[in-house]
Parts: structure tokens; sequence; C-alpha cells
């Protein structure tokens, strides 16, 4: 009798910070049945079977520590939930997008766990977690499972919806100079830093790409021109109206020669490397065949190279590898390239392959190449013939130490030229360590949005980190894209509390924009009525270019269905434990499950950021350990024990000592204004907001160095201004 | 008649200010004077109604055939719409030759003017027939093809009015403006810092959406729906009235709007699953279509748009009402007026038959027929000026919608009732954003005021009081020019500039040679002007470019006049006297801004006389402080630069500054007075270029003049204890500077290889030898390997005439070959000796005699 399916009860995109980690998950809560009373160690042969068909799993070292832990855990008896975790991260890890994160928990219910792995991309760890359930119960029942086909079904999955290579490379380089980033489309348009911070990639281009540049290196013909005019060699070309001329011309220019019709984008009546008055008068009777216009131009001997500029610096260069195929007498152009060309392993239709398989159905410059030589995809070539199949199909060896200085000044200079920030130059040379005009060498082409990837993964030569490049040219002197963020979670009125720092921090010069319960203010415009506390409405706020700081509300329902819409703060507020009423439904029982949801947003703050704890709970307080920066608290009692304590240490901490709103670090204190002033009377008689809330506010201002002048008007006209606004509106309405 | 050399003056020249075509006419017998043909002028005014006034400007000079094509070609040109005013025709000293010149506006216009005038002067003088008519057509059609389009022209106008400098870099919409580092581009209404990937966003409706919803713009929310159920869930989401739509539909096919009730929705999602699979539903915006404006962070222009439309009168077909509304003169066919006229065409047919008509319904009075979806001006739509009614709110929100796509020039479309209530309080939105916007709409509303709105966008690209200009030095003279252009770029980079340099040996970007040859022309000027990496030229400005071409810049910030002296390659092109040649040299001078500043040789009389014709201010330089033309221009407080007790004075009122020339290496201590000129030449230009004084010291104490920095400029060597100097001088000016700059230097006996180039005048050969003879003990003569036309021996012979009687010379060699000649002057040198010789093939002869001087020198030290 097999066992039933492990039914999947519920399924979440954990897109920010959550319970688990600080990065996106999924996370499944499943019901295992009866395999509750059946850990691993108990089912017969199944071990053996998972370790035959996930033999990498050897790798996960699971609670045990070292390698082969979770083999370890097999024999001794683990449970199914857990087991499709460590499943689910092989299947992904195969597939090409390497996770190392993932957990598998009970609830407060027997036989359901929470199961959560880490999500590179949603759809495919969502695809994995699924195949790693059907992979488990085919072990367990002893049933086919082809994970081959799972693997490459995952795998085409990760190639499609997954960021393409050059834009992933500028992404992790980001990442790793502590730049956040938001994927815009499904494409590849993603946002580095946040807010008025932010700057957009679009693979290889940047938003200051400029759209007018890029017309112009499309312009084959004003790219040269506009290049030989500041100097940069081309190959230059001039029309001639007669075969005599073309000799003339030709002798002009430096022999051998190119003799092609002006209009040639084709391949038809092109001859190349000319030297004769012979081959040149009768490559101009060719050409002039062809009906337009004949051109004359240099022949520039040596390699494709593609150097890629970036801002003022050339930051990597490759030289193209010639494809050739020889013939054989027997084979047609196409099988030659089968034979010869395609066989080469690092060719491959995927993008992550270095070199492109042939198909010359699809590469018409093959075709071209091919034409030139007399040759079409079936012609036979001679035993022995060496025939070009592709000049600048792919750029493969890394040559950026070899290029000379005055190569790099040039090519640096024809990026300038065409207005490009980021450029793809390039460049027919013999020898790229040599200046061009000693080797007649030319750039032949400029090119906006180039491909990074011949410079991640050269076939051959070392690999180069051009994705720090770009990301260090968007973000330099280690700015890191982020704006002022202040994260607030507590029990009650937490929305009034937001709307408190956010004018706080308005007052102070900043566009804020805050999404709270009551919906989202840009620049105190409330925008949008709807409850902002979700991940959606959060990232508009970080996604929009006119917002300098934001402040966000956040409630333990939304930390545990979506996660925190921003990855770090530099504000970290905690008022109040909320109440555990009403989250059952998510498992949170006890104050420990509380604790653990809550603390996500003490875990999040920056290691240059601030906790602002809230003194007078001392649950609050006690998560003061778990936070990478300073820890600021407050409360309505200078003298309590955390608050005293806390003080002693010299740290900072704000209070209410005899109705004196006070500042203080260490002993060193600064009084901000008395609650019975008036105008703070008046606001502390509104329900939703009380003296601990001012004082929250009021750290959380200080943390991000608003002057205590600032706040102290701020606090006075809180609210007195906006009333008055609105009985204005109220009037215009009329 | 016949035309034999046309020339596209592409900048200032010697004739105009303007643009021009300059054709060489040969007018013969009774061509040269009409007066003996008195029925052509007839003939021609009958084939050419518009023809102008035939006149000359010259005095006395009798009307030919030739004036007859310049006054055919300028009027062709402006029947054709043309905005061209100058023409002008000169005998030349050839009989019967003339010169014609013409101002165009597109050059290939002006050429064709000129060969459709010499056709119908050709048809007129043999009474023939000609097509007038097919010949203006096709000339406006080039024009129309060619010239710029409404909305580049708009920027281009308001870069003219701000004194900024462009250049077209297609026959498209691309322009450059301004010049070196301070470039800027635009192709239409896009700029160069208008972004690739906004402009890509923009074109992503569902992304634009998304971004502009975060940035609390409102925009018609909605969703893609599954079925008519779900289309019905989604409104009562959105909020009606909806739009229910195919997605990614065109022209209308399947769209319902403004529906709210449940029957509506459902069969409107119906229809629209006939189009396409997916089905969107949108919030419907009630209202208008406005488009508006915003640059960098300001709203400039809106306009409200409506598309092509009939008013029924319950008489008249559509048909016949298109027709009366297109009979409105103010509809034209292309972009040149206000409006355009209905097209009625099959998508208007399809639009009528929407709105149940066709072409021969009789729409009810007052009933609104639109023949059109979309608003273009181009096909016949509409659009009033509304910028001065838009909301601050309104404004605010098309403002934040381009700049979260993140366009500098944004054209944001508007749905709502008016723009003079926020778009909020009417449940108005943002419907599309669109980079490079058409700006006729704006500039020539059907209906209110036109918007300059070229000149916002230029004052985006440049801020108030940027002319994108960076300082140009133009240098011209007989003799000088290379020396000073060198020096006053190197005083221009003392400063940190990164300057930019022609010369005759080439085209320089700092360090670096990008060109070489003799790059004294406008093509190299125009390069230089085009560098991005260039802060300030340094262009020597030579007569052949001026005369081929004009200028290369419309102004210059500096303009100096080395001297004329007894001139140059005379009786080339025309210019056969120095008076002629001063007259071409002066126009860089004319050219001068009127900020700028005229650097000239006070006693040059030639060059004096530029003064009066300088637009902006003049300073003054000669080696004598009491030179009359200098004194009198430092009474009056100017700027003047002479030479006083071993030490260069600059002085300007009560201001003076004065440098050793001990401290200016160049003029070897003040020895050699030609390098003194140049050095204070040099040094007014970089004072009229405010280069601080300290920096000009710095300047003139580093700048080495040797075969490296300035060959064939006075370049010194040292051989066996004598004294070798090389120079390229090769006029009687040149050598005369030269023996006076000798004969200042010690010397046992003094020698001189010299030979003479066949283009000159024999005059001129034998007058520098005539001066030679003056100041040499031994002469070298040889002759040059090109020979330019003249006979084996010939240039020699004339060498020697001018020896005939010398004082001084006492020893005479004639020999073939410049390395032998060389050869033989070195090898009769021994101590204390001088010898100058004066190289031909510069490159090839110093690198000859740096050999010979090395080989000297490892010859010594190997004893």
């Amino acid at each position: 009798m097999p066992f039933p399916d492990i039914q999947i009860l519920s399924t979440r995109h954990l897109r920010g910070p959550n319970v688990w980690t600080y990065r996106a998950a999924v996370e499944v809560w499943v019901d295992i049945g009866a395999l509750e009373d059946h850990p691993s160690n108990t089912l017969p042969g199944f071990n053996q079977r998972l370790q035959a068909w996930l033999p990498g799993m050897i790798e996960h070292r699971c609670s045990v520590g070292v390698r082969g832990g979770f083999f370890q855990r097999l024999l001794d008896g683990t449970w199914a939930a857990h087991i499709m975790e460590h499943v689910a991260i092989e299947l992904q890890t195969m597939a090409g997008l390497e996770v190392g994160f993932g957990k598998a928990r009970e609830t407060h219910q027997r036989g359901i766990y929470k199961v959560v792995v880490r999500a590179r991309q949603y759809d495919v760890a969502h695809a994995s977690l699924l195949a790693a359930r059907d992979l488990v119960m085919a072990a367990i029942n002893d049933t086919p499972f082809d994970v081959a086909v799972t693997v490459n079904r995952l795998k085409a999955m990760a190639d499609r919806l997954c960021l393409g290579p050059s834009t992933a490379s500028i992404v992790d380089a980001a990442a790793q100079q502590g730049i956040p980033s938001i994927r815009l489309t499904e494409g590849n348009l993603v946002q580095l830093g946040h807010g008025s911070r932010q700057r957009r990639i679009w693979t290889a281009e940047t938003d200051r790409t400029s759209a007018v540049a890029e017309s112009i290196s499309r312009d084959k013909d004003l790219t040269k021109r506009l290049l030989a005019q500041c100097g940069v060699p081309i190959p230059e070309g001039r029309i001639v109206e007669s075969p005599e001329q073309a000799w003339e011309v030709a002798q002009d220019m430096g022999l051998p020669v190119v003799i092609k019709p002006s209009d040639g984008n084709h391949g038809r009546g092109v001859a190349l490397d000319l030297n004769s008055q012979a081959e040149i008068e009768a490559a101009w009777r060719v050409a002039d065949a062809e009906g337009s216009q004949v051109m004359v131009e240099r022949f520039v001997r040596g390699e494709e190279h593609r150097l890629l500029v970036v801002g003022d610096q050339v930051v990597a260069a490759a030289r193209g590898e010639l494809a050739c195929i020889t013939g054989d007498g027997i084979s047609s152009v196409a099988q030659l390239i089968e034979q010869q060309l395609n066989t080469d392993p690092r060719r491959g239709e995927e993008e992550h392959f270095p070199l492109d398989t042939i198909r010359l159905d699809e590469q018409p410059h093959a075709v071209l190449e091919l034409q030139r030589q007399g040759l079409a995809a079936n012609s036979i070539p001679a035993l022995g013939r060496r025939v070009i199949v592709q000049r600048n199909g792919n750029m493969s060896n890394d040559v950026t130490d070899l290029v000379h200085p005055e190569v790099a000044e040039l090519a640096t200079l024809a990026a300038r030229v065409i207005g490009l920030d980021i450029a793809g130059i390039d460049l027919v040379a013999q020898d790229i360590s040599r200046p061009l005009h000693e080797q007649g060498a030319a750039v032949v082409e400029v090119n906006a949005g180039p491909s990074l990837l011949m410079h991640l993964k050269p076939a051959s030569g070392q690999a180069r980190p051009v994705g720090h490049a770009i990301a260090n040219h968007l973000f330099p002197l280690k700015d890191n894209g982020r704006i002022p963020i202040v994260g607030i979670v507590g029990h009650r009125h937490t929305a009034a509390l937001a709307q408190l720092v956010a004018w706080l921090l308005h007052l102070s010069g900043n566009r804020v924009g805050m999404a709270c319960s009551l919906g989202v203010f840009m620049d105190q415009r409330h925008v949008d009525t709807q409850d902002a506390r979700g991940h959606d409405m959060g990232e508009r706020l970080l996604i929009n270019r006119s917002i300098d700081a934001a402040v966000f509300e956040t409630s333990p329902r939304e930390i545990l269905l979506e996660g925190l819409p921003y990855d770090r703060c530099h504000v970290g507020l905690v008022a109040d434990m909320p109440a555990l009423d009403g989250l059952q439904d998510l498992d949170v029982i006890t104050a420990d499950n509380m604790r653990q949801v809550v603390r996500t947003q003490v875990d999040v703050v920056l290691r240059e950021g601030v906790a602002v704890l809230n003194a007078d709970v001392s649950a609050v307080a006690e998560l003061e350990d778990l936070c990478d920066g300073e820890v600021m608290m407050y409360g309505l009692n200078p003298d309590s024990a955390i608050l005293g304590a806390h003080r002693r240490q010299g740290r900072r901490s704000v209070f209410c000592r005899q109705g004196h709103v006070t500042l203080a670090r260490g002993d060193q204190e600064t009084t901000l204004l008395h609650i019975d002033l008036a105008p703070v009377a008046r606001l502390l008689k509104h329900e939703d907001m009380s003296v601990s809330h001012l004082l929250a506010a009021v750290a959380c201002a200080w943390s991000l160095g608003v002057t205590p002048t600032l706040m102290r008007a701020g606090l006075k006209n809180f609210r007195q201004k906006t009333e008055s606004e609105s009985q204005e509106k109220a009037r215009m309405k009329a | 008649m016949d035309i034999s050399r046309i020339r596209a003056l592409r900048g200032p020249n010697l004739w105009t200010r303007h643009t021009a075509i300059e054709a060489m006419v040969l007018c013969q017998g009774q061509e040269c004077d009409l007066s003996t043909a008195p029925d052509f002028e007839q003939r021609l005014r009958h084939l050419f109604p518009g023809l102008g006034q035939l006149r000359t400007t010259q005095q006395g000079a009798v009307l030919s055939m030739a004036h007859a094509i310049e006054d055919a070609t300028l009027h062709m040109q402006i029947a054709a719409g043309c905005p061209v005013t100058f023409s002008r025709t000169t005998l030349t000293p050839e009989a019967g030759m003339y010169q014609v010149v013409v101002e165009y506006t597109e050059e290939d216009v002006g050429r064709l003017a000129l060969e459709l005038a010499q056709a119908l002067c050709q048809a007129a003088w043999d009474n023939t027939t000609y097509d007038m008519d097919a010949a203006l057509a096709q000339l406006s059609a080039l024009d129309e093809d060619i010239r710029l389009g409404p909305s580049t022209n708009s920027i281009v106008e308001a870069a003219l009015v701000r004194g900024i400098p462009y250049r077209r870099l297609t026959e498209g919409s691309m322009v450059q403006f301004g010049w070196g580092s301070k470039q800027r581009r635009i192709q239409a209404a896009e700029t160069d810092s208008s972004s690739a990937i906004a402009e890509a966003i923009a074109q992503d409706k569902d992304l634009t959406k998304k971004l502009l919803h975060a940035a609390g713009v409102p925009v018609p929310q909605g969703r893609p729906v599954l079925d008519a159920n779900d289309a019905w869930v989604a409104s009562q989401a959105i909020g009606t009235p909806v739009v229910v739509k195919p997605r990614d539909g065109n022209q209308g096919k399947g769209v319902t709007v403004n529906i709210s009730t449940r029957e509506e929705i459902e069969a409107a999602f119906h229809n629209a699953a006939k189009f396409r699979d997916e089905v969107m539903v949108e919030r419907f915006l009630p209202g208008s279509d406005y488009r508006l404006l915003v640059v960098g962070d300001k709203l400039v222009a809106a306009a409200r748009r409506e598309p092509p439309l009939v008013i029924g009168d319950g008489q008249h077909t559509v048909s016949q009402l298109v027709e009366r509304v297109n009979a409105d003169p103010r509809r034209g066919e292309g972009h040149s007026t206000s409006l355009t006229k209905i097209r009625f065409d099959d998508v208007a047919l399809a639009r009528l038959k929407e709105q149940g008509l066709n072409a021969q319904s009789v729409p009810a009075k007052g009933l609104r027929v639109i023949l059109r979806n979309n608003a273009n001006l181009s096909t016949g739509g509409t659009a009033t000026d509304v910028t001065d009614d838009v909301h601050p709110e309104v404004a605010a929100r098309a403002i934040a919608a381009a700049q979260m796509v993140g366009l500098d020039v944004c054209g944001v479309d508007i749905v709502c009732e008016s723009v003079l209530r926020p778009l909020e309080a009417q449940c108005g939105g943002v419907v599309e954003v669109n980079a490079a916007p058409g700006l006729r709409m704006h500039l020539q509303p059907s209906y209110g005021k036109g918007r300059d709105v070229g000149k916002a966008i230029m004052s985006m690209l440049y801020a108030p009081g940027d002319d994108g200009r960076i300082p140009v030095i133009a240098v011209t003279g007989t003799n000088g020019k290379t020396t000073t252009v060198r020096l006053t770029a190197h005083l221009l980079r003392t400063h940190g500039l990164r300057v930019g340099m022609t010369n005759t040996d080439g085209v320089y970007v700092q360090a670096r040679q990008i060109d070489s040859g003799d790059c004294s022309g406008p093509r190299s000027a125009r390069n230089v002007l085009m560098h991005p990496h260039v802060d300030a030229a340094v262009l020597e400005t030579a007569r052949g470019g001026m005369l081929r071409e004009g200028l290369a810049f419309d102004r210059c910030s500096v303009a100096v006049v080395t001297n004329i002296g007894m001139g140059d390659h005379l009786g080339l092109n025309y210019i056969t006297t120095v008076e002629d040649l001063a007259v071409l040299k002066r126009m860089i001078v004319q050219n001068v801004a009127t900020s700028g500043m005229a650097v000239l040789n006070a006693a040059d009389p030639m060059v004096a006389a530029m003064a009066s014709s300088c637009p902006g201010q003049v300073t003054f330089f000669a080696l004598d402080p009491h030179q009359p033309t200098l004194t009198t221009h430092r009474a009056q407080g100017k700027r003047v630069l002479f030479v006083e007790d071993d030490q260069l004075v600059a002085a300007e009122g009560k201001f003076e500054i004065r440098i050793p020339l001990s401290h200016i290496p160049l003029t070897r201590s003040g020895a050699i007075g030609f390098q003194i000129e140049n050095a204070m030449a040099s040094v007014a230009a970089a004072w009229a270029s405010a280069i601080p004084w300290a920096t000009i010291a710095r300047g003139l104490s580093t700048f080495v003049s040797d075969a490296m920095a300035v060959p064939g400029r006075f370049n010194v060597f040292d051989y066996k204890g004598a004294t070798l100097i090389a120079d390229y001088g090769h006029n009687p000016d040149a050598i005369k500077a030269l023996v006076q700059a000798v004969t200042n230097l010690p010397a046992n006996r003094r020698s001189v290889v010299i030979s003479g180039a066949g283009d000159r005048r024999d005059e001129d050969i034998r007058q520098q030898t005539r001066i030679i003879g003056e100041a040499f003990d031994d002469v070298v003569l040889f002759q040059d390997a090109c020979q330019r036309g003249r006979a084996d021996g010939e240039v020699l012979a004339l060498l020697r005439q001018g020896l005939d009687g010398a004082r001084r010379t006492s020893h005479i060699e004639e020999i073939r070959g410049e390395f032998t000649a060389i050869d033989a002057a070195i090898d009769r040198l021994t101590p204390g000796d001088l010898c100058l010789i004066l190289i031909d093939q510069i490159e090839e002869a110093l690198a000859h005699i740096t050999r010979r001087v090395q080989e000297n020198r490892s010859a010594l030290s190997a004893h």
C-alpha cells in the first residue's frame, strides 16, 4: 500500500526579509500525513534510492555540520518534509541556481510542517518544491522518477525567467557593494539603489546611456566619420568611378584594399584583401555590376578585438577567434561546420556557453563570409582548403592585460566621441599590445549595450569582473545607493507614529514616502488610501525616483505572509510587542513565536543603522542583542532598570523627565520641550498619540540626524498644519 | 557661358558671413555685355517673373550673363522658400571670367539652384522654352527634404539666438551644438542626455503605468481579465466607468469605452475577445486629450488635441464637409503650416463606418463626425494651446511622470475634463509618456499662442550665459604663424586647458597628433572643434582654406595677424597684390566676437590697418616702444606689448607687466627679433584668453623651439663648435627676419644653404638671394626635388641673379639635391662659424642634420 502524496496546504512567496532569512524565499505548508510515523530510516530502500538519484546531496552538511551530514540524518531517521526541503535545494542547484538556505519546521499541528527554501527566482523555486515532493514520494513508494528530465525542465525555466548573465553580473557585483536591487520587469530592467539615489540598468546599458549616442552607434557611416574627425583610426573608404581610379585610390590609401558596392550590406560583390592592379580592376567590375556605387576601403589586417569601455576606462578586452574549417573534398560546408566547429564543447545554444553553435540559417554574417569566398552551405571545399566561417562571431580570448595604453586611450576616446558611457569597441588589429597606427589597425564598430559574457566567461584566459566595473561606475566612492529607511512595528497606533516620523524627516528637507495602514503618502500627499503595509505598496516607495527617505509601518501578518518590502533599513523601531490574537492561522501561538516575527525588524537594521527599542517593554528591549548596528532606547522613566543600564553604558536614549522630552547620550542631556506645551498637549489628546509614541518618533528622527531645533518645531507643528490645510481644501471645494 | 569651378563656402568668407556658393563663370562675346543683347533680359523675365533687378556692385561694371546667373540663382532659392539675400558678381583680371557668389541655407539646394539658373539663362539666351514650375518644384522639394524639420529647427533657432554654434551631423535631425568639450547633441526633440532606458520604458505601457503609479501619478488602473465574470470583478475593484479592450490592440478594434453596468461590461468582454485572447479592463478616463510638454523639471507647454473631424450641417455629405474644411488656406500639405489637410482615406472611412456613416452620408446639423482616432496634426488633427491654463498640481504630475520614467524632454499625454483642476479631482490621468515628442503643436498650435519650446530645450542644454563656445584663437600672417600657434597652445596648456591645435604640420589634441600634413585649412579646424576633449583651440588659418571653403568658425575669440610684409604665394587664385592678401587675411579679424580680441602687429601697416575692421578689442604689439600706432593705442589706455630694456612689456592703462627676454628661451635672450614678435603675439593671445600672468611667464620659460617641438622653425644645433640653424623660411620677409636674427649672433664666417620654390614669381626668388648676399660669406644654392613647373636649372639661375653684386658673399656653390647641399655646407664649417640651412623637406632634412650632428658627437666621444 503506497503512501499518499504529501499535501501542500498553502504556498507563500516571501519576497523580502522574513522570519527565516534576509532573502526572498518560498514557504509551503505541507501535511505529510501517515509519514509522520515513518521517518526515513524506517522506509525500506528509500535512502538508497534517494542517494542514487541525487548523489550530489553528499555536499549537504545539514545540522550535523560536515560533508555527508544530511545523509547521516537520513540514516538516523528524519521526516519527509525535511527531506523535501533538501531535495528542493538540490534540484535548484542542479538547474544552475545555487541556493544554500532551507528550513523545515513543525507547526503546532501534528504532521503539518513549514518548508522553506531560498528563491533566487520564485517560479523556479516553487517548481523545485513541487518536484521535490514528487521525487520524495517516488523514492518512498519505489516508483520511477526521471531526475534528468526534471532538472532540464527547471533549467529551461531558469534560463527563461532569471536575469541574463550580463545583467546578473552587474546585480551581483552591486549586491557585494551593499547596493540593493529591484527587478522592474520580467526582462533585464533592474533598479539598483532606492528612491532618489537609484540608477537603472538594462543589460549593459545604464540610465545615462544616451539614446542619441545609441542611434549614432547604429549609423556606421556617421560613427566612422565622427571617429575619423577625432583621430581614431578607421578603415577609410572612397567612392570610385572607374577601375583605373580604384587602382589609383588603392595605391593612395595603401594596399591591401577591399572593394565593395557602397550600399553593400549584403555580401555580393565584396572582395577582400586585394593587392594587385589586376585584382582590383577585376573586383571593381564585379562590384559595379551590383548597381550601386563602388567603394574602395582600406583592408585592415588582423583579428577582431572587443574592448569594453566603462566610464573612462577599458576594463576588459577579448580577442576573437576566427572560426575556420578545412575541406576534405567530400563533405559540404554545412557538414564540415558540424564536424569541425559545433563539436567544440565550448559551443552551445544557451547563453552561458562562451561560443555559439553555428547555424548558417541563423547567422547571415557567416553566410556572407562564405559568399565572399565563393561558397554556400552545400558547396564542397577541396581537400585541405581552409575556409573562414566566422570572423567576428565570438570574442573569446581574454587579452585585457595585453592592451597597449594608447590603444586603451583611443578606445575610450571612441566611446566618448559617440557619447556612450558603456561601449564595446570592435577593432581589428594584428597585435593589441602595439599602438594602432604602427600596424594600420582600425576601429570598425562601436556598440551600445555590449554583451559582457565574453569577458565573464572567456574561452581562454582570465575572467574579468566587468560587473564590478559597471557597478562602480554607477555608484562611485562606495556609495550604496540607499536612502534612509525607517521600519516601524508595534502594537497600536503605529500609523500615527509613522506619520510623525515622516513629518519630522520631511521638515528636515527630505521628500518622504510613507506606507502605512492609512495608505501611501508621498511628500505629505496622501496618494492612496488602501492599507499599504504589504510588499507591493511598500516597494512603490523604493521605486519612486523622487523619494529621499521612506517610512514603513509593518505588521506581524505582513512579515509572515510576504516579508518586509525592503532588504535592510537604517532605523528599525519596535514600539511594542504586538498582540498575539488573530495570528493563529499563521501558527503564531506563543510569545516566543511573536518574538521570532518581530525580531525581523531588528535583524534588518544596517551596521551603520540604529534599532530604536521601547525600554518600557522588556520583551522589546531584549531584542537589542540581535542588532547589527547601534541600539537606542526610549522610555517614560529615565531611571527604569533597563533604561538606566542602557544610559550607564554611555549609549543614546530618549526619555521623559518630569514632563521634559530629553535626548541623552550617557549623561549628556538635551531637553527638547515639555509635554504640557499647548500644541503638544493638544497632540497628545488624540487617542492615537501617546507620550511613548512621541519619544519613539523623536528617537527615530535623532537616529537620522534631525536637529533638536527642528524636532521642537516639528512637534509643535504636527497636525496643526495638516488641519489648516484640510480646512483650506474644504474651502476650495466649496 | 561656361561654369568652370564651383565651391561651397561653408563659413564666413571673403565675400560674406553667410554660407555661399562660389562659381567661376566664363562669358564670351555678347554675354559680357547684356546691353548688346537687349531682348535677353526680357526673355529671361518672361520665363522667370520672380527674377530680381539685375545689378552690378562694382562701380563702372557692365552687366553680364554672370550677373543674370547670380540673380537667377538667388531668386530661385527665394521662390523655393529659402531665406537668402546675399549675392554678388565680380570680374576677375582674366577677360570674361567672373566670380559669382550666392548665399545658400542648404548647400545642396544652393548647388541645384545654380545648375537650374544656368539652364534657365541658357534657355533665355537661346530663346527656347524652360519649365520654370518644374524647376522650382524640384528645388523646393529638395529643400523640404533636407532642411531641418520644425521640431529640430525650433531648437536650432534657439541656439542661434543665443549665439551657440551648431552643426548638422546627418541629413536627418541630428545636430551638434557647441564646440569641443562643450558640445551637446540632439536628434529632433531628444537630447544626448535622453536615456535610452527611459525611452524603452516609455514604450512599455504596462511598465510605464507601474512606475507612474509608484510615483503617485494617477493612471488608468486596470488588469488583464480571464472571462466575462472576471471583467466584472475587475471593474468593481478598479471603479467604474471602465474601458474594455483587447490587449495590444490597434485602431480601436474591439474597444468599448465608458461602460458601468454588468451587462455592458460582459458584452464588451465578448466583443473584445473576438480580436485578441487577452482582454484588459481599465478605468475609463472621461474628457479630452491633452499633451503636456515637460523639459527638465519644468512644464513648458500644453495643448488640447482633437482628432480630425467635421461638423454636420444637415445638408452636405461627409466628403463635401471634408473638402470644405480642407479649403481653409491655413491647411497645408506638409509641416510648414499650423494645420494640415484632413486625410480622407481608408482609415477615415473605417472610422466613419464605426459611426454608422459613409462618405455620402449627410450628418445631422451639429453632429461631430470624427475621422480618425488619433489627434496628430499631420493627419488633420488640431491643437489648441492651453499652457496658461494648467493647474500647478496637474503640471506637478506631468513633471513627476517625466522624471519617474527618466526623460529630460517628455510629452505627457493626459486625459481629463479640464487642466484647470487637479487630475485627482476629476478622475483624470496620464495615459502615455512619449520620448522625442513632436513640438509642432506647441510651436504653431492650430489655435492659441505659440510657445518657444526650442528655447526651453536649449536652456536645459546650456545654462544661461553659456554659449557652448570654447576659446578659439585663429592665427594668420605671412611668417611666424606656426611658432605663434605652438607657443600660444603651450601657454594655454600650461594653464591646464586641453588644447586642440592645427598648423601646417598637423592636428594636435593635447599631446597627441591626430592628423599630419598641412592642416591649416577649415576641415582640420572643424575636426578640432568637434573633438570632445578640447577646451581651447588654436588654429593656424592659412589663405588656401579661407579661399576654398571660408572659415571653420562663425567667430573667434582671438584673431592674431603676425604680419603681411611683402606677402607670399601672390598671384594664386586672383590674389595678385599684397592689398588683396591683406583683405583676405583680415577675414579672421572681421570675424572676431564682439567680446573678443584682435592681436595685431603695429609695425606692419597692412596689419595695423585691420584694427578698424575688428568688432571686438585690439591689442597691438611691436618691438619698438615708440612705434606711433602702438604709442597712440597705449595712450588710449588699450592693450599693447613691446620691448624695453631687454624686457617684454605688456601694458594696458596703468597696468604694466614685464618679463625679461632672458626668461624666454625662444628669443635666445632677445637675440632673435622675429621670435620676440612671435612671443609677443602669443602672450597677447594668452592675455586675451585670461590666462594668469604667472602662468604665461612660466609657459614662456618652458617653451622650447627645437626640432622636436617646432620642426623647421629656427632649430639650432651645435656642430664641431659651429652653430647650425635650420629653418623653413621661404619668402623674402622670412629670410629678412632670419638674416636679422643671424646678424645678432656672433660668428666668424656665415654660410647659408638655400633653394627656391618654382611656383614663386621670378622677382620673389631673386629677392631672396639679394637679401642673403648682404649677410653671408658662403652661399650654397641647391635645386629642390620638385621644380613646380620650372625647367631644370631655371630656379638656380634666378637665385644666382639675385647674388649679382652681393656685398658680402665671396663663395657660391650650386648643387643638385638637398642633402648633398647640406653636407657640402657642413663640411666647410670650422669652430665659431654659423650656418643657416633653409630646409625644404622639413622632416627629412632635419633628420639628416640630426644624424650628422649625432655622428659627429659619437665620433668625438669615441676619441
